[in-house]
C-alpha cells in the first residue's frame, strides 16, 4: 500500500464519543481527523463544511428521521462524487449493512476492526476502491448466489472472477492474498471489488429490490 | 383433558360440544346427546349451548390473536435474504376464506337445530302454538343466530384487525340478521294492528334507534381507540420486560464478572467475547437460517473454540443444509481444524461456510506461522486423523494449505447423492 504523499482528511460519524476518541487514536499518523459529528444533522453540517476525503460513518445513528447513516449520506448526495463514505458498525444484520452500501457507501467495516486495518481501509477508500469484509462477501454471495445462473442483466449476476475474488474475501484473505492466489494484480483485485460494489449498488436483482422496495429507498 | 377450555375446529355448529368433550375427557357423541336432551328441558341445553359459545373462545383464536399483534406492533424485521414476508399472510388469510364458505352451513344447521327446539320447546309446554307467534319468534332467533355468528367470526379473525368486517358476506350476514330481528319485532308488537299503524311504528323506532347510536357513536369510538391504546402498550411492555429480563441475565451479568475479573485481560476479553456472541444471536437471529442445522452447529464449535481459547473466530456463512450423519462428521472436523487454528495461530480464525447443491465447503484459515503438513508426526492424531481421515470415510475430503503467512484447511463434503456415495 502506497502511502498519499498528502494526509488522508477523514469526518468520523457516531454517537459514542468513547469510540469516536479510540478510533481517532487508532488511525495512523497519515489521517487526519477534521471533524466528529454525533448525528445525523451534525454529520450533514460537519461534512458539508469540511468536504473531506473520507467519512467514517456509523450506521446507527440518532437524529434525522432515523435512518443513520443513510441518512447522512443522502445528505451529502451533491459530494459523493469527491467524499467517500466507509460505514462502521457492529451490526451483524444484512439490511443495515447492505443498506448503506446501497445508498452510497464505499466500503463496510465491523467496529472490533484494528488500528492498522481500518487505516488501510480508509486509505483504499480514499483511493476510489471498495472495502469488503468478509462478512460483507458472505451477503454478497448470499444475495446474488454461489452458482452462476443464467439471468438478463448483467448487474444482476457475478462474473465467475467476482464470484471467485468474493468467495476468497469470505473466507478471510485480504486483496493482496486474494492476487497471490488467483495470480492476477492487486489493481485487478481491486478492481473487480468494485465491480461487485457497483452492482450490489445499483442491481435490480429481487432479494435486493423487494428489501429496497420495503423501507422505501426507490 | 386440557386446563382451559376451547371449541374445537371440527365442529357441527360452533365446536361447543368438541369443545366440552375435550374438556371433560368424554365422547363428543355423548355431550351432544346430553345438550340435545336438555333442550327439551324448558330449553336448557339450547341456552347453555348458547352461553358456551359466546364465552368460550375458539381452539387457536389466542395464538392467532398474538401472531396478529406481533404484526400490528411488533415491526417483524425483513431480512434481505428471507423469504417474502407474505407467507406470514397466507396463513392468515387462508382460515378467513374457509371461514366464509363454512358461513352458510352453520347458519343452516344452527337455525334448523334453533327451530326444532323451539318447536319442540313450544309442544312440550303445551302451549297452543299459534303460527302467527310461532313464525315471527323463529325469524327473531334466526336473525339473532346470524348476528352472532357474525361476531363469533369477527372475533374469531381477531378484533384488531376490523377492516376483514368490511367483506360482503360479513356485512350481509350481520344485515341479514339484524333485519330479520327488527321484522319479527315489529311483526310480534304490531301483530293485530293495521299497516299503518306498523309503519308508523316502524319509522318511530328507527329513529329512537338513530337516536341512541348517534348519542352512543362517539363513545364506542372512545372506548375502542382506549381499547385499542391501552392493548398496543400491554404489547410494549411486555417485550420491554423480555428484553429487560435478558439484558440481566445475560448483559449485566458479564458486566460483573468482567469487573471482578478486571486484573486479567485475557479473562475479561473471553467474557466480552462470548456476550457480545450471544447477544448478537438474539438481536440478529435469521429466521432464515432455521432451515438446516448444519451453519448453527459449526456456529457452536466456533463459540466453543472461542471460550476455550478467547481468541476470536469469524464465522461468514452462506447457504445452510440439514445436518446428516455425514454433516456431523463434518462439523467435527471442522471443529478439530478451528481448534488447531486457535491453538497455533495466535490471531482471528476466519471460517467460511458454504452450503449449496454440490455439497458443502467449509474453509477454516488461520494467521500463525503455519506449519508442514507432511511433517507432522505420525502419531500426532490431531489433523491426520479427525480432519483428512474423518472426511475421508465420509465422501469427503479435505485439504490443507500451510505457509508463513497461515494455514488454510479446505474441507469439501459432496452432497448426499447415492452416485457421489458409490463414487468414494
Amino acid at each position: 500500500m502506497t502511502i498519499p504523499p498528502t494526509p488522508i482528511r477523514v469526518v468520523i460519524v457516531d454517537d459514542h464519543a468513547i469510540f469516536r476518541s479510540g478510533l481517532k487514536a487508532d488511525l495512523a499518523q497519515d489521517i487526519v481527523v477534521l471533524a466528529e459529528a454525533a448525528t445525523v444533522e451534525q454529520a450533514i453540517v460537519a461534512v458539508t463544511a469540511e468536504q473531506p476525503d473520507v467519512v467514517l460513518l456509523d450506521v446507527h445513528l440518532p437524529g434525522g428521521r432515523g435512518q443513520g447513516g443513510r441518512e447522512v449520506i443522502a445528505g451529502c448526495a451533491a459530494l459523493l462524487a469527491s467524499t467517500k463514505f466507509l460505514a462502521l458498525s457492529v451490526s451483524d444484520s444484512a439490511e443495515d449493512v447492505v443498506s448503506v452500501i446501497r445508498a452510497g457507501a464505499r466500503g463496510y467495516v465491523t467496529k472490533s476492526i484494528s488500528g492498522a486495518e481500518i487505516s488501510d481501509a480508509v486509505r483504499r477508500v480514499a483511493g476510489g476502491d471498495a472495502v469488503f469484509s468478509p462478512r460483507l462477501a458472505g451477503f454478497v454471495l448470499d444475495a446474488f448466489g454461489t452458482a452462476e445462473v443464467a439471468v438478463e442483466d448483467e448487474l444482476d449476476k457475478l462474473s465467475a472472477r467476482e464470484l471467485e475474488v468474493m468467495r476468497l474475501i469470505a473466507r478471510g484473505y485480504s486483496y493482496k492474498e486474494v492476487a497471490k492466489a488467483l495470480f492476477i494484480s492487486i489493481k485487478t483485485v481491486e478492481s473487480h471489488v468494485s465491480a461487485v460494489l457497483r452492482k450490489l449498488q445499483l442491481s435490480s436483482r429481487h432479494e435486493l429490490t423487494r428489501w429496497a422496495a420495503d423501507r422505501r429507498l426507490l | 383433558m386440557s386446563a382451559k377450555m376451547y371449541r374445537t375446529q371440527e365442529r357441527m355448529v360452533a365446536g361447543v360440544c368438541g369443545g366440552l368433550a375435550e374438556h371433560l375427557g368424554v365422547k363428543v357423541g355423548l355431550v351432544r346427546a346430553i345438550m340435545l336432551g336438555a333442550s327439551f328441558f324448558f330449553g336448557a341445553g339450547l341456552v347453555f349451548y348458547g352461553w358456551l359459545w359466546l364465552l368460550v373462545p375458539m381452539a387457536g383464536d389466542e395464538a392467532r390473536e398474538r401472531g396478529s399483534l406481533l404484526d400490528e406492533d411488533g415491526n417483524p424485521r425483513l431480512t434481505l435474504f428471507r423469504p417474502a414476508p407474505g407467507a406470514r399472510e397466507e396463513s392468515n388469510s387462508n382460515p378467513t376464506r374457509q371461514r366464509l364458505s363454512l358461513g352458510f352451513r352453520e347458519v343452516a344447521i344452527g337455525g334448523g337445530l334453533v327451530i326444532a327446539a323451539v318447536v319442540l320447546f313450544g309442544q312440550q309446554s303445551g302451549w297452543n302454538l299459534q303460527l302467527g307467534t310461532l313464525i315471527p319468534l323463529l325469524i327473531i332467533v334466526l336473525g339473532a343466530v346470524l348476528a352472532w355468528m357474525q361476531l363469533d367470526d369477527t372475533r374469531r379473525i381477531g378484533l384488531l384487525s376490523a377492516a376483514k368486517m368490511n367483506t360482503p358476506m360479513a356485512l350481509l350476514r350481520l344485515g341479514g340478521g339484524i333485519a330479520l330481528v327488527i321484522a319479527g319485532v315489529i311483526v310480534i308488537v304490531a301483530g293485530s294492528g293495521s299497516w299503518t299503524l306498523v309503519w308508523s311504528s316502524v319509522v318511530a323506532s328507527l329513529a329512537v334507534l338513530a337516536g341512541v347510536a348517534l348519542v352512543l357513536a362517539p363513545w364506542v369510538l372512545k372506548f375502542w381507540r382506549e381499547f385499542q391504546s391501552e392493548r398496543a402498550g400491554r404489547i410494549r411492555e411486555t417485550e420491554r420486560a423480555e428484553i429487560a429480563a435478558h439484558l440481566h441475565d445475560s448483559v449485566l451479568q458479564t458486566l460483573a464478572l468482567i469487573q471482578k475479573s478486571a486484573s486479567s485481560p485475557a479473562d475479561v476479553t473471553r467474557l466480552a467475547r462470548a456476550q457480545e456472541r450471544e447477544l448478537r444471536e438474539w438481536i440478529y437471529q435469521d429466521a432464515a437460517h432455521n432451515a438446516g442445522a448444519l451453519v448453527e452447529r459449526v456456529k457452536a464449535v466456533c463459540a466453543e473454540a472461542e471460550d476455550v481459547y478467547g481468541q476470536a473466530v469469524e464465522v461468514v456463512a452462506v447457504g445452510d443444509a440439514e445436518l446428516t450423519d455425514r454433516g456431523s462428521a463434518l462439523v467435527q472436523a471442522v471443529r478439530e481444524a478451528v481448534f488447531n487454528g486457535v491453538r497455533h495461530g495466535g490471531t482471528t480464525v476466519s471460517v467460511y461456510v458454504e452450503a449449496g447443491a454440490q455439497g458443502v465447503d467449509v474453509f477454516i484459515k488461520d494467521r500463525g506461522p503455519g506449519f508442514d503438513v507432511e511433517t507432522v508426526p505420525a502419531d500426532r492424531l490431531g489433523v491426520r486423523e479427525s480432519v483428512v481421515g474423518r472426511m475421508q470415510r465420509n465422501g469427503g475430503a479435505a485439504e490443507i494449505i500451510s505457509s508463513a503467512d497461515g494455514t488454510e484447511v479446505r474441507l469439501h463434503l459432496p452432497s448426499e447423492t447415492p452416485a457421489t456415495e458409490e463414487a468414494k
